[in-house]
């Protein structure tokens, strides 16, 4: 059963074998699969100025193998869009402390038939709504916009269309709201969470009985 | 960024915030008929990609044609030889007519629909594929006979038009019949184990799950492809792209 993993930098230790399976991954398809030249590595290991103690990622895992993963990050220090691709925001970047950008998103090639998008995506707006984050960012290919449209996203263009790495791409911000997450865990058939469940640490339970 | 495509993207973004208050297809369609026609647009299609039994009037959405076109183009069933579908089934990316390639010599099928449209003064166009999620497929095309289709134009387009569909494919959709849904993500696993040759009592053992349920699923399925039986299913989801083995 795939479950989407919340790793922060304060249980980051407890994922270090998904962690390096999951940026040898981003390589894979950013690089290998996309062709983002300028991203190549010789150690086959993607990753950027954001990948650092603010970065959340929110990644897929089934049996403990990485076979989704999104990053967000804080909108209020220097993002992606503010430091790259400001220019196809032309309605201006929108930065808050409830707006998060989503970037690196990706679906490892075996699952892209499935319902794994959908799981990821249903994850983001649980984790948004739980977290009070109130619209993520991005900046996303256009043949995505049928897709979030058809799941409930909300969208809302910060820029026309521009071609980036031969893909038309745009600047968006969605809305993250209850009646998306229904709307894409039926387009899913996503009955449960998506997001794992934080489990409690078995050692605060058990303090109040050795208090007692 | 110059005057001129500064106003376009101006026009985009009004035309997809007004969108958002419209609760009716003809307000739509009024809409859509004013903003487009800034660019030159008269006509305009917006429709899913039909099923080999599928007639077009079954998928269209919404439509300012000329009455002579659309009548013509159902008795004729050209929607088989016209290459601008065959483009939308290939592509997930905006084009213009003209970019929709056949063999002039070779399909003489496809000069024929496009000539016929030029009568109706349908002679370039511009046309958005649109790929959804669960197999989803569909289209917006647009046009008129003086376009302002140039590369600053072209975003605009692009972004109107996805919006455009959005809205209607929003309105109109829930009302359709379970036939013509799109399967389900289950669905689709039952049918990928049947297209490996697996039995529903096989599927059953796979996944965990009883055999009722996995038979209940390809009903289902079966229902949603109008399909008689099983194979027949596999075959559709198959040809539909709805699986890939």
């Amino acid at each position: 059963m795939t479950l989407v993993h919340v790793v922060t930098s304060r249980n980051r230790t407890q994922y270090k074998e998904q962690m390096s399976q999951y940026f040898r991954i981003r390589h894979e398809i950013f690089v290998e699969e996309r062709g983002w030249e300028q991203l190549r590595r010789a150690d086959g290991v993607e990753r950027d100025q954001y990948d650092n103690a603010q970065a959340i990622y929110l990644l897929a895992l089934d049996n403990g193998r990485v076979v989704g993963g999104q990053r967000l990050y804080p909108t209020l220090l220097p993002h992606m869009m503010s430091d790259v691709f400001a220019n196809l925001a032309t309605r201006g970047v929108p930065r808050s402390e409830s707006i998060f950008e989503c970037t690196r998103y990706f679906v490892v090639k075996e699952r892209r038939t499935g319902r794994t998008d959908c799981r990821l995506l249903a994850a983001m707006q649980e984790y948004c709504l739980s977290a009070g984050i109130t619209d993520i960012t991005a900046v996303v290919e256009m043949w995505w916009m049928p897709r979030w449209h058809q799941i409930g996203f909300k969208v809302r263009p910060l820029g026309l269309p521009a071609v980036i790495e031969n893909e038309p791409c745009m600047a968006a911000q969605i809305a993250i709201s209850r009646e998306s997450l229904e709307q894409v865990r039926r387009v899913g058939g996503l009955r449960g969470p998506s997001l794992l469940q934080e489990k409690r640490h078995p050692a605060n339970e058990r303090m109040p009985h050795v208090a007692a | 960024m110059g005057g001129e495509s500064f106003s376009y993207a101006n026009e985009a973004f009004a035309f997809v915030e007004r969108l958002d208050h419209l609760t009716s297809p003809s307000a739509i369609l009024d809409a859509m008929e004013v903003s487009l026609s800034r660019f030159g647009f008269q006509n305009f299609i917006v429709a899913g990609l039909p099923g080999p039994r599928e007639r077009v009037d079954q998928v269209v959405l919404l439509k300012k044609w000329p009455p002579g076109w659309f009548d013509l183009y159902i008795s004729e069933d050209f929607v088989r030889d016209d290459p601008i579908i065959r483009r939308c089934r290939n592509s997930v990316q905006p084009f213009a007519w003209i970019e929709a390639p056949f063999d002039r010599e070779k399909e003489p099928r496809c000069l024929e629909v496009m000539n016929r449209a030029s009568d109706f003064g349908m002679t370039h166009g511009f046309c958005l594929p649109i790929h959804g999620i669960n197999g989803y497929e569909a289209c917006i095309s647009m046009s008129g006979t003086d376009l302002d289709l140039t590369a600053k134009t072209k975003p605009a387009l692009h972004l109107m038009s996805v919006y455009a569909f959005e809205r209607i494919r929003a309105q109109m959709s829930p009302e359709r019949q379970s036939a013509g849904k799109p399967l389900t993500a289950r669905e689709r696993e039952m049918l990928a184990w049947a297209a490996a040759g697996k039995s529903a009592a096989d599927t059953g053992d796979i996944l965990g799950i009883t055999e009722r349920t996995v038979t209940a699923h390809i009903v289902s399925a079966c229902h949603k492809l109008e399909a008689t039986n099983k194979t027949q299913a596999v075959a559709r989801a198959l040809q539909y792209r709805l699986l890939n083995i």
